[in-house]
């Protein structure tokens, strides 16, 4: 009897001891998601966010990172560089380990000073401002997004290739992604030794919905191609490329890299046929349709129904995918050991495939035209 | 006597209210914010409720503490106290040109000056690259106040609060020191009565000149300490989101209530950080008070509670 009170005693002891344990190892890893919600952006904003849940279930479902599960903490930026700052020192606050983020470029380079001087790992989904990657301020970047600097080679190659331009019309959004996009076409413009003229320069911004008097000016302005940047998916670049065909305007239009997503068309309906862009993902296009992990993805997306596999939702459902494998290749929650296992190597097995970062936290991307017909986004050889 | 050390200890125990709130990181992050928002609508406040004027240019002030320490301290690599004296010193020259501009202008013609005012400084900032254009400045290095023999740097928002927290204090000092002051009564009188300001021999101009002059660069120390606090300037600190920050906290619990703005940004801070509803509803919530506050009870908050201990009383 005695002996079997001490057995029990010592089993209790045990299970008391191990209770917390056991309790450590589930503990969940949080996962910041900084992005809009709200706003003009916000519908883009809460796609992103939907598919990064339905990553974070993929994840938690093959045994999370670390063994740990990952718990997504939302929070609204509002589009607003002040609120995006509040709302990061939240994130450090609830001691997130990653804070997945960045649909407007000022916000993005607001937060990411306050994430790096608290440690925390931050990856870039969407801003392409090229100082995101170059601050000292945030010398781990990484970032998921083509640059601006990249996108500008595949739309200065369509301007002098294809419609041989001499007379160019800029519609730029009038902020660090857009003045950004502009200027990276024209310098790969100037350093192709391309001889051309600005037929007219017409910026706006990034909640405009009104075109009428630039779409005028650029009807009036005679140019040969008209290149427009406006990553506003669910109202800006929509309202242009309707007020860009209310107004007969019969001049080749190309819309910057990665802004004509399926959001847009459905929006913008037969106004956006005829418009060119490029891209870096589409999900039923090789070789992303081949790639396991992306089929993995999509079918997930499918089963979940509430938003589609497109380059938002796979760039920001990728971010978190290539951290929780880093994290677990570099055995670390720790940023810079995450950050070196991502910066300048190949990260296998994601929904891009074997995703390559450069040196600078660059994902290197490869660029697919396409252009608009009947609607819908045919993906050029 | 006991008035005094009621203030010190008030004073003493407001240092202690973030390890009194739990100590926290997210209680450290919105009392620091409510500091800097406080002090930047104090600059507001004598303006509103003194001058009785409401100037839409205190975004710019805020902004133009914010550029002149992250410009200084990034591409100069400018200490913290130099910064602080060039923040005041560039609000300090706005404040004269703006005052200058809008020395005859009144009311409605007054704010769409101020208003006009800020519009241009904005589009100055947003275009123009040696002011960092639409990118801004990125990587403003921490808070660093060191003097020989004493290491005053801040880091965090833990390490930021005694800085945020000592010049929140010396800005309600100078704030009840203006209203005893002689530019403070003068500043009333010109409010409540200009022609009979000008019969006892004030210049209301020139008091107009001098209020604005005092008001700009205690907006621009809320901006200059902001700018340690998030590391980044841009042109983002124009938005209307500081104006209407700063115009509802002040409007908010009364206009000449030394702890009014103090009380509003913090009423407003904690909602966002604690309550809120998502920023569709929390914008509703602050239009509909707002509206209430301005049409039904334009004597803010304190109004109504003064209005209630009358009735009781009686």
């Amino acid at each position: 009897m005695k002996r079997r009170s001490m057995m029990r005693t010592l089993g209790l002891a045990m299970a008391v001891l191990a209770g917390p344990v056991t309790a450590l190892a589930a503990d969940p890893i949080k996962v910041g998601m900084l992005f809009p919600q709200s706003g003009g952006a916000g519908d883009d904003g809460q796609r992103v966010t939907q598919a990064v849940r339905v990553m974070t279930d993929l994840i938690n479902q093959k045994g999370g990172v670390l063994g740990r599960p990952l718990q997504l903490v939302v929070l609204d930026d509002e589009s607003t560089p002040a609120v995006g700052v509040a709302k990061a020192n939240d994130l450090i606050g609830q001691g997130v380990a990653v804070v997945i983020e960045g649909y407007n470029s000022p916000v993005t380079l607001a937060i990411q000073p306050v994430l790096a001087r608290a440690g925390i790992m931050d990856i870039t989904i969407l801003s392409k401002a090229d100082g995101i990657l170059a601050s000292a301020s945030n010398p781990l970047a990484v970032r998921m997004n083509s640059s601006n600097g990249m996108d500008a080679a595949a739309a200065a190659d369509w301007l002098m290739k294809t419609v041989k331009a001499k007379r160019i019309a800029f519609a730029s959004q009038n902020d660090a992604y857009g003045n950004g996009a502009q200027a990276g076409v024209e310098a790969e413009l100037k350093k192709a030794g391309w001889a051309y003229e600005i037929a007219t320069q017409q910026g706006f911004s990034f909640t405009s919905t009104d075109f009428r008097v630039a779409v005028t000016a650029i009807k009036d302005s005679k140019a040969d191609a008209v290149m427009v940047t406006n990553s506003s998916a669910s109202s800006g670049m929509p309202a242009f490329l309707q007020q860009y065909h209310q107004q007969q305007v019969n001049i080749p239009l190309i819309a910057a890299v990665g802004t004509v997503s399926p959001q847009v068309l459905e929006v913008a309906g037969a106004a956006a046929n005829g418009v060119v862009s490029a891209d870096i993902y589409f999900a039923d296009v090789e070789p992303f349709a081949s790639i396991p992990t992306n089929k993995e993805f999509v079918a997930a997306l499918k089963k979940d129904g509430k938003v589609i596999a497109d380059k938002f939702t796979a760039l920001g459902a990728g971010a978190l995918q290539v951290w929780a494998i880093a994290a677990n290749q570099a055995k670390s929650l720790e940023k810079e050991k995450v950050a070196a296992t991502i910066r300048g190597h190949t990260i296998p097995g994601t929904i891009f495939g074997d995703a390559t970062f450069a040196a600078n936290g660059q994902l290197q991307a490869r660029y697919f035209p396409m252009v608009v017909k009947d609607g819908k986004i045919v993906v050029q050889p | 006597m006991i008035r005094p050390l009621a203030w010190v200890a008030l004073i003493v125990g407001g240092y202690f209210l973030p390890p009194l709130l739990g100590g926290a990181t997210l209680i450290y992050n919105t009392l620091v914010v409510i500091a800097i928002f406080a002090v930047m609508a104090y600059g507001q406040d004598i303006v509103l409720s003194d001058l009785g004027e409401v100037s839409l240019a205190h975004t710019a002030f805020f902004a133009t503490g914010a550029y002149a320490a992250g410009i200084l301290a990034v591409e100069y690599g400018w200490g913290a106290w130099a910064t602080l004296a060039a923040s005041c010193a560039a609000a300090l020259v706005l404040a004269v040109i703006l005052g200058l501009i809008t020395l005859r202008a009144r009311e409605f013609a007054f704010s769409l000056v101020t208003y006009a005012a800020n519009v241009v400084c904005y589009t100055i900032c947003y275009n123009w690259n040696a002011l960092g254009g639409s990118d801004g400045f990125v990587g403003v290095p921490p808070l660093d106040l060191s003097v020989p023999g004493l290491r005053l740097t801040a880091l965090s928002n833990k390490d930021l609060w005694p800085y945020a927290y000592g010049l929140l204090v010396l800005t309600l000092y100078f704030v009840s020191r203006f209203r005893r002051s002689k530019l403070g009564h003068a500043a009333l009188m010109v409010h409540m009565n200009a022609p009979l300001a000008t019969m006892s021999g004030l210049d209301p101009g020139k008091v107009r000149l001098l209020v604005f002059m005092v008001s700009a660069p205690l907006t621009a120390l809320g901006g200059w300490l902001y700018a340690y606090q998030r590391a980044y300037v841009g042109p983002d600190l124009f938005e209307t989101y500081f104006l209407v920050l700063m115009l509802t906290a002040v409007v908010l619990i009364g206009r000449r209530v030394l702890s009014g703005p103090l009380i509003g940004i913090s009423v407003l801070m904690v909602q966002k950080s604690y309550l809120s509803f998502g920023a569709y509803f929390d914008k509703i919530v602050l239009g509909v008070v707002l509206v209430l506050v301005l049409c039904v009870f334009p004597g803010g908050v304190s109004g109504v509670l003064a209005a209630g201990w009358r009735r009781v009383r009686a």
